[in-house]
């Protein structure tokens, strides 16, 4: 026998100060009242009174007797004694419950996870209430949803809360998690597997497995057509069209055909009829012309047994355009230098016209001072010297330009050879401002940023003279408008991707300190870059961007990522649940006896000597004559009332 | 400011009644209860010979016609005769977890304050081995508060002794009327004979017997060591379901001879328990006796 509550002293010491306390409380209960009354005639003349000369503190010893030993039986209940053998070191066992994206598809009763829950249930009643279990989620992360427990009702409740996540399994790790806690647990145990294995190829087959692995399969191959990709992105040679591209992959077994359907907006965009073979994938190419942002809803119309990546919705911005106003009395000069953008929206109007708050994001100015500054950005072409914002120092003639300042921005890949401006102004910078193109005399081209505004002042014509042919020409003010506006030239490109690792590659020698990824809620996201790929995880459906210079991809990762292979354990590895422990049926609960014999002691003890008047009675007049005669036996003389 | 002992809507209710005496009690005029003694009244009582010194005024003129004799007409009398409240404040009256003592005062407090509205003369005389100073009242309600304040200030002590009571009332009042008692009636010795004494000097008896629940039927089982709040003797015994029953019957004994005593001598006997609420004894106990009207 042994207890599964408290150890023998534990018990033995609570009954010792129970019982103290019984005996104490018991003694001031029955012990001598002291009462004031009004009067004594009644009491004497009823003849009541009786003088005890040798009076017992303990009126009732049978009932202490029997209080204390209920007590003691009720205090044994609560120690838990349990009759029979019992190996006293449990197990530890690690249950690994399958939540990847690929276990909310369809089975014969509902999904494949209630069928892994019901296994794992099954497991946990097959063992003996003293082993711990800890139970694992596993898809892309090995989480623990509890510690060893050796409630088993906490785990069914955790098995009960398990969802399907979005990400693909990652068995390899969870092994090696269950692996590593059983470990530190130092108690042997087995770790059990529940569910459909669905993985990685590269994880079809582990090159290691823990010897005291067991699996609960569930699930059969189901067939399986879904969306592996969806990529869009702006067209570079028209803005306002988008490319996609679309992938879409076979998992299962059987060819099939399957139809694509492009929506922007509910209107159809594009279509495809797919015919894939097993395992294979492929990849469909749209083109769509829309400047407005919208939704594009990429469905396949099939019914198969995971209808979660049948379907992708990805939110498409709007396509921004740069307005620019040139003020200028030859606007032919300018116009093959700004029109001819495609992410220009360019007016032009005389300088009569000028309109410090014009409704532009940018404004050129020709050969002219306005009496008020712009309250944009502007771009200044020969300004007179009496209104330029950047002071002119003097005008000369067959200038020589020497350099362009290709460390800066906007002398980027500018490049010009024995190129002579016939007039141009030198200017006097000042402190923080960009010089873009120099002469032996001074700077030709000045940039300034002023708080939000930013200005470029041009000391010549970029479309007259020299600088008209200049291949140069049309780069620098590319350069100068991606400057002013760099938004308005941002490359965007979404990707509706699967969530869990996401790879991106780079340009080689990308600075990690120019990307950022961030987020829906524009959080930066930790990541790496290393073999020119930039690599980041979300274990979350969300969307991601990615923000490199010019360019930012947004990852939509909303299709949930369905593993391509099937891990198939070996024939070593057991299988299925096991039958019941046959320890613990070894032994047996004794609680249940004794709480009631102590139970139906106290309830005895209150019908013989409880203060109830109408139990006590016939209680005593039934019990009377035997407990008289166990009073005898034992030698106990008990003062016999007239009463009874 | 002393303890208002009843509250004033227990006061509206009890102004509507009257102290009610049932024996024919001489005093002069400007009582509410008839007696058989003849004198100023309303109600015609008999005819008698008019003697010399008679008043010429109640002579029966119509009979003097008719047979030319001279006869008297007498009224019945209705005296104004003293209510007196003896008032048990002994130690016994404040034993125990509910006292006697402060139903007895509530209890006495609206007996005077019915008399006090029907212009009765009201006399509380508290009492334990003797009598104590006595606080006397008549004419309207506004004595109630001296009455009051009179109660509130009374505190229990000493031993009952009702023979040695009996006597100095005797002796102190000569005057014959109504007598109320407000008392547990537990004194060492024999009660009834000097209540006999009382209702033999002619005094009409009301008893009222007021008991805490635990006089009558004590709660406690098991060994008790008792103490007589009056005479400080100590007894231990044991007490269990069959001595209840015995030592109440015992009780109940007592309380009928104290009931016997008053029937016997055309008194009243009340037996009040404190858990009754006074306003209660006085409406139903006390109107159903006849001593309230």
């Amino acid at each position: 026998m042994n207890f599964l509550n408290l150890s023998l002293g534990e018990l033995l010491g609570l009954t010792g100060a129970i019982s103290a306390g019984v005996v104490a409380l018991y003694l001031l209960d029955r012990s001598k009242r002291n009462q004031v009354v009004s009067t004594l005639r009644f009491w004497v003349s009823a003849d009541v009174r009786t003088q005890l000369k040798h009076r017992r503190r303990i009126q009732q010893p049978w009932s202490l007797i029997l209080e204390l030993i209920s007590l003691f039986l009720l205090l044994a209940a609560i120690a838990g004694p349990r009759l029979g053998i019992i190996d006293g070191s449990g197990r530890d066992h690690v249950l690994i419950l399958d939540t990847s994206a690929w276990m909310g598809s369809r089975a014969r009763q509902g999904t494949l996870l209630d069928e892994a829950r019901a296994s794992a249930r099954a497991y946990l009643r097959s063992l003996p209430s003293r082993d711990r279990v800890m139970l694992v989620r596993a898809d892309a992360l090995a989480t623990p949803a509890t510690s060893f427990e050796s409630q088993h009702a906490v785990i069914e409740e955790a098995i009960r809360e398990s969802q399907p996540s979005a990400s693909a399994l990652n068995l390899e790790q969870a092994l090696d998690y269950a692996r590593i806690a059983q470990k530190q647990s130092k108690r042997p145990g087995e770790i059990v597997f529940a569910g459909a294995g669905r993985v990685p190829e590269e994880q079809a087959t582990l090159d290691w497995l823990p010897p005291n692995l067991r699996v609960l399969p569930v699930g059969t191959p189901q067939e399986n057509v879904g969306l592996r990709k969806v990529g869009l992105r702006r067209s570079p040679s028209q803005p306002d069209t988008w490319d996609i591209f679309v992938v879409v992959r076979n998992y299962g077994a059987r060819p099939h055909d399957v139809d694509l359907a492009l929506q922007f907006g509910k209107s159809p965009a594009g279509e495809k009829r797919f015919s894939l073979r097993p395992g294979s994938e492929e990849t469909a190419a749209f083109v769509y012309k829309t400047r407005v942002a919208g939704y594009l809803e990429a469905r396949l119309n099939i019914r198969d047994a995971f209808p979660q990546d049948d379907r992708a919705l990805i939110e498409l911005p709007a396509q921004a355009a740069l307005r620019v106003i040139v003020y200028s009395k030859e606007p032919q000069l300018l116009r093959p230098l700004i029109a001819a953008n495609p992410q220009v929206q360019a007016a032009f109007d005389s300088p009569d016209q000028y309109n410090p708050a014009a409704n532009a994001d940018v404004v050129v100015l020709d050969r002219f001072a306005p009496p008020s500054p712009p309250r944009v950005n502007s771009i200044w072409i020969e300004p007179p010297a009496s209104g330029s914002p950047v002071p002119v120092v003097q005008t000369k003639t067959a200038v020589r330009l020497e350099r362009w300042r290709d460390e800066t921005e906007l002398g980027q890949n500018l490049r010009t050879q024995d190129a002579v401006l016939e007039s141009s102004e030198l200017f006097q910078p000042a402190a923080g401002d960009i010089s873009v193109a120099e002469a032996a005399a001074g700077p030709l081209i000045v940039a300034r940023q002023d708080k939000d505004l930013k200005l470029v002042v041009f000391g010549f014509h970029p479309g007259r003279g020299a600088m008209k042919y200049q291949l140069a020409t049309p780069l620098l003010m590319e350069n100068i408008l991606r400057w002013i506006a760099p938004v308005a030239f941002r490359q965007w490109e979404v990707q509706a991707g699967t969530v869990g690792i996401v790879r991106v590659p780079v340009e080689k020698g990308t600075d990690p300190a120019s990307v950022r990824v961030l987020d829906q809620n524009q959080r930066p996201l930790p990541f790496t870059i290393q073999d020119d790929t930039l690599q980041f995880f979300s274990g979350a459906p969300g969307n991601v961007s990615v923000l490199m210079g010019p360019r930012e991809t947004v990852y939509s990762l909303t299709l949930p990522d369905v593993a391509e292979a099937v891990w198939t354990p070996p024939a070593s590895v057991r299988r299925g649940v096991p039958r019941a422990s046959l320890e613990g049926s070894a032994t047996r609960d004794l609680w249940p006896w004794l709480a009631l014999l102590g139970g139906l002691g106290l309830l005895v003890d209150w019908l013989l000597y409880g203060r109830s008047r109408v139990f006590r009675l016939r209680a005593s007049q039934m019990v009377s004559p035997l407990s008289s005669r166990i009073a005898a036996k034992v030698g106990w003389r008990r003062q016999e009332r007239k009463a009874s | 400011m002393p303890d208002p002992l009843i509250d004033t809507p227990t006061l509206e209710k009890i102004e509507r009644l009257t102290i009610h005496w049932q024996k024919s009690l001489p005093g002069l005029v400007g009582g509410h209860n008839t007696s058989r003694f003849a004198g100023p009244g309303q109600e015609f009582l008999d005819h008698r010979h008019f003697h010399h010194g008679d008043d010429l005024r109640a002579v029966n003129w119509r009979v003097y016609l008719r047979l030319e004799k001279l006869f008297l007409k007498m009224f019945q009398l209705e005296p104004r005769i003293p209510v007196r409240i003896l008032l048990d404040i002994s130690k016994s009256m404040s034993a125990g977890a509910a006292s006697k003592f402060d139903y007895a005062r509530r209890l006495a407090a609206a007996l005077c304050y019915v008399g006090l509205v029907r212009l009765d003369s009201i006399c509380l005389q508290p009492f334990s081995a003797r009598l104590h100073d006595a606080f006397t009242a008549s004419g309207g309600r506004h004595r109630f508060q001296p009455a009051v304040n009179f109660l509130a200030s009374l505190q229990p002590a000493g031993q009952t002794d009702f023979l040695a009571s009996a006597r100095q009332f005797i002796s102190e009042y000569p005057q014959r009327g109504l007598l109320l008692v407000i008392s547990d009636f537990l004194d060492e010795h024999d009660c009834e004979k000097p209540l006999q004494y009382l209702a033999d000097f002619g005094h009409e008896l009301m008893l009222v017997q007021v008991w805490a629940d635990e006089d009558r039927q004590p709660p406690w089982e098991g060994e008790l060591e008792l103490e007589d709040a009056e005479t400080g003797q100590r007894v231990e015994l044991a007490f269990d379901a069959g001595a209840r029953a015995r030592y109440t019957a015992e009780f109940d004994e007592f309380c009928d001879r104290l009931e016997r005593v008053a029937l016997r001598n055309h008194g009243r006997y009340v037996g009040l328990s404190t858990s009754v609420p006074v306003e209660q004894a006085v409406f139903n106990s006390l109107v159903a006796s006849g001593v309230l009207q």
